[in-house]
């Protein structure tokens, strides 16, 4: 099957314009694309700014082959400026401009593109598809509304029954995952230096429109309110006040809420002292790694609600706490709801 | 005698096995790291790997360990000494369903546990931590009697049968049940569609197991209950309520006759979603919160969500009991019994002083109760009482 240039700019995951990117690592056209005056550059650069500013790319539809280009050029420049935030943005821009092309496209499309772009297993089915299940659950696992766990989803012989809309933001979800995998990697030693001055501009523009990272704002705006945890932390630091031992994941659960939540190491180690089995060098070496002082020095931040529930350390089991998918979130709400008590 | 000269003819019994052991590899085995762990109070022994089976072999005749245990997974480097430099290729998917971790009720009459820290003790399921003085430090003593192994011979057949082949399309040749040696089985999916799976999608199949996160569509007042023969979790429950309604366990209902004449009639003649309401309705919700608890698998987490985890090698022997981790057929499985297939040692008697054991079929004879008595007994039976620590060889 043979696609189109409009095609290959609108889907860059289609396996040649794949090929494109991957050829471009080690291309010495890299020189070229990547210069002040060159249309492919510069095309890249506004791709990122749509992205930041509108939080969907464009298609333009004047020069295709610019088009295609820019894409993998524009992941190149962020990769180079090592701006995780900028990636997830791009990322999440470019997956709704292929969601909304995904989902003008006739079934038959529907299901071409996915075998080229993915290699999926599928089928059509009725009104809909059949997807084989290992392909639903690497598009699927973080997507956190529970319509997509496989457990509510209608699974037989190894397929899982998807409709086109489902397919449709499978798709998309799949694409933006691969943008992160690719952009993880480092893809390039550094940037030419005459694009550098222009770079630049874009790196001050992008601090100016971007609010800093919704964790780390999060983060660094809480305080310690033992009244508003969520219920599986309150419930957590109860035992643990009481001196019941706690399964190693409960520990570390609360550990890096503790810790999140701005109390020192010393504090939290005093707290598990309480503990049958408390050692005292184990604990400070746990404590250490979760606070991101020793080993890959990342500082850890509490499971999510739907690995808690997994773990069955949320005591609410299958109902859950309203529309919040991670204990911060819930503790962050309850602070400012208090806060906003106070005021009152 | 000494619980030494135990440990020595453990030790020779063990050897006496793997000099003629001629086990199956698992998949890739160059690719797999194993651990050992050579004796009672030795450390467990990891990173090896092997380049020829018969290396194996040979190391096996060679250490006779307790215990034997091979990655589930596939590395580059299965011998380095960290989990990075190992690289890792890829996992097999793998099932535990232990009765340790099952609530059974015959528990209450053959398990016991104690508190090592407080000496508090009591009957039954060993608790997590002590009751009295929350010590972890719990030893138990555990068997695994007729109603043990029918409650995992169940939950196995559930999880092959159901969800495996039924479900997730596995044929009978890339699943394998493996009894675990003590008190479960282990099932092992080796194919490549699920090779490359990661923790996250592995927890997806997990919940999706054990029924977690299934949303019960409908209100208190209209719902839409779903056909017998619907794929997935809600074909599942629709017969779990049907069979609720028909069994012997009408009690399960604890309603009244008309509803209950309603749904069987409705679930027999439905070829799609049918319409609940009103009081019919709030049956077939009760109906169906029952019917996801009976048609759960009980599985141990950890061991499916884990790529990493090292599983005991079929065909080698449980330390813990000196019986084999057999490899059984799904057809083999509601004839199987540990006490009989999977004995290593079948010949010969031998006397041992039993400090407490209860009524146990072995080899299709009873023996027992034991306290503190010397008697003799068939060797495999003598192995495996001294192996759970219930017995010394007696001279």
């Amino acid at each position: 099957m043979s696609f189109s240039k409009l095609d290959l700019a609108t889907y860059p995951f289609l396996s040649s314009t794949a090929r494109i990117i991957e050829e471009l690592g080690v291309s010495f056209y890299l020189e070229e694309l990547l210069s002040p005056t060159s249309e492919v550059f510069l095309r890249s650069l506004e791709r990122i700014r749509e992205a930041v500013f509108y939080r969907v790319t464009t298609l333009r539809r004047r020069d295709l082959d610019v088009e295609i280009l820019s894409h993998p050029v524009a992941l190149l420049i962020i990769n180079a400026m090592e701006d995780k935030r900028l990636l997830n943005i791009y990322a999440e821009a470019e997956k709704n401009r292929v969601h909304e092309g995904l989902i003008r496209e006739s079934h038959e499309r529907v299901l071409l593109l996915a075998v080229d772009g993915f290699g999926w297993h599928i089928h059509k089915e009725g009104d809909g598809f059949s997807l084989r299940f290992d392909d639903y659950l690497k598009a699927s696992t973080h997507m956190l509304d529970p319509y997509w766990k496989l457990v509510n989803r209608s699974v037989r012989g190894g397929y899982v029954e998807v409709s086109r809309k489902d397919v449709c933001r499978l798709l998309a979800e799949a694409y933006r995952a691969r943008i992160l995998e690719k952009g993880a990697k480092r893809l390039l030693e550094g940037l030419p230096e005459d694009v550098k001055p222009e770079v630049e501009g874009l790196r001050r523009e992008v601090d100016a429109a971007l609010p800093k990272g919704k964790a780390a704002g999060l983060i660094e705006r809480l305080e310690y309110n033992p009244s508003a945890f969520p219920p599986c932390i309150s419930k957590l630091l109860q035992e643990a006040e009481e001196g019941k031992n706690l399964p190693h994941m409960a520990r570390f659960t609360l550990a890096a809420f503790l810790l999140t939540v701005g109390k020192r190491p010393e504090e939290v180690m005093e707290l598990f002292r309480k503990m049958p089995d408390f050692n005292e060098e184990k604990t400070a070496y746990h404590l250490k790694h979760v606070a991101g002082e020793i080993g890959s020095k990342t500082r850890y931040l509490p499971p999510n609600c739907a690995s808690l529930r997994t773990l069955n350390l949320c005591p609410l089991g299958d109902s859950t706490c309203p529309k919040v998918k991670h204990p911060l979130v819930y503790y962050a709400r309850m602070l400012k709801l208090a806060r906003k008590r106070n005021h009152e | 005698m000494s619980s030494r000269d135990s440990e020595n003819y453990i030790k020779k019994m063990f050897r006496e096995y793997y000099l003629k052991w001629d086990g199956r590899p698992p998949k890739e085995y160059e690719r797999r790291e194993y651990g050992f762990v050579p004796s009672r109070k030795g450390d467990v022994l990891r990173h090896v790997s092997f380049n020829d089976w018969r290396e194996m072999k040979e190391f096996l005749a060679k250490n006779a360990p307790l215990h034997v245990y091979y990655s589930s997974a596939y590395y580059l480097q299965p011998s380095a000494q960290d989990m990075e430099s190992k690289e890792w290729l890829g996992a097999d998917l793998v099932f535990d369903i232990d009765v340790d971790h099952i609530y059974t009720p015959c528990k209450e009459r053959h398990d016991k546990w104690l508190c090592l820290d407080c000496n508090f003790n009591g009957k039954g399921m060993a608790p997590e931590a002590c009751p009295k003085c929350s010590s972890k430090r719990i030893d138990g003593k555990a068997w695994f009697c007729e109603e043990c192994l029918n409650v995992a011979r169940e939950e196995t057949e559930k999880l092959v049968e159901d969800f495996l082949m039924s479900d997730f399309g596995f044929s009978e040749e890339e699943v394998e049940i493996v009894f675990s040696g003590r008190r479960g089985f282990h099932i092992h999916v080796e194919n490549d569609v699920v090779k490359q799976l990661d923790q996250k999608a592995r927890r997806e199949i997990v919940d999706y197991v054990k029924g977690m996160g299934l949303i019960l569509e409908g209100g208190r007042k209209k719902a839409h209950a779903p056909p017998l023969n619907a794929s997935g979790w809600h074909g599942r429950i629709a017969r779990g309520v049907y069979e609720l309604l028909v069994g012997c366990d009408k009690e399960g209902a604890g309603i009244e006759e008309g509803t209950t004449k309603t749904i069987c009639e409705k679930l027999q003649e439905s070829k799609g979603y049918w319409l609940v309401e009103g009081d019919v309705c709030r049956a077939w919700l009760s109906l169906a919160k029952k019917a996801v608890a009976s048609k759960r698998c009980n599985i141990d987490e950890r061991v499916t969500i884990d790529v990493k985890r090292l599983i005991r090698l079929p065909e080698t022997l449980h330390g813990g009991t000196g019986l084999i981790a057999l490899r059984i057929d799904i057809d083999g499985l509601s004839g199987f019994d540990p006490y009989k297939h999977a004995v290593a040692f079948n010949s010969g008697e031998i006397k041992v002083k039993v400090a407490e054991a209860p009524k146990i079929t072995f080899m299709g004879q009873e023996w027992g109760p034991y306290l503190n008595q010397v008697v003799e007994v068939p060797t495999g039976l003598a192995v495996y009482l001294i192996s759970s620590g219930n017995a010394e060889v007696s001279p």
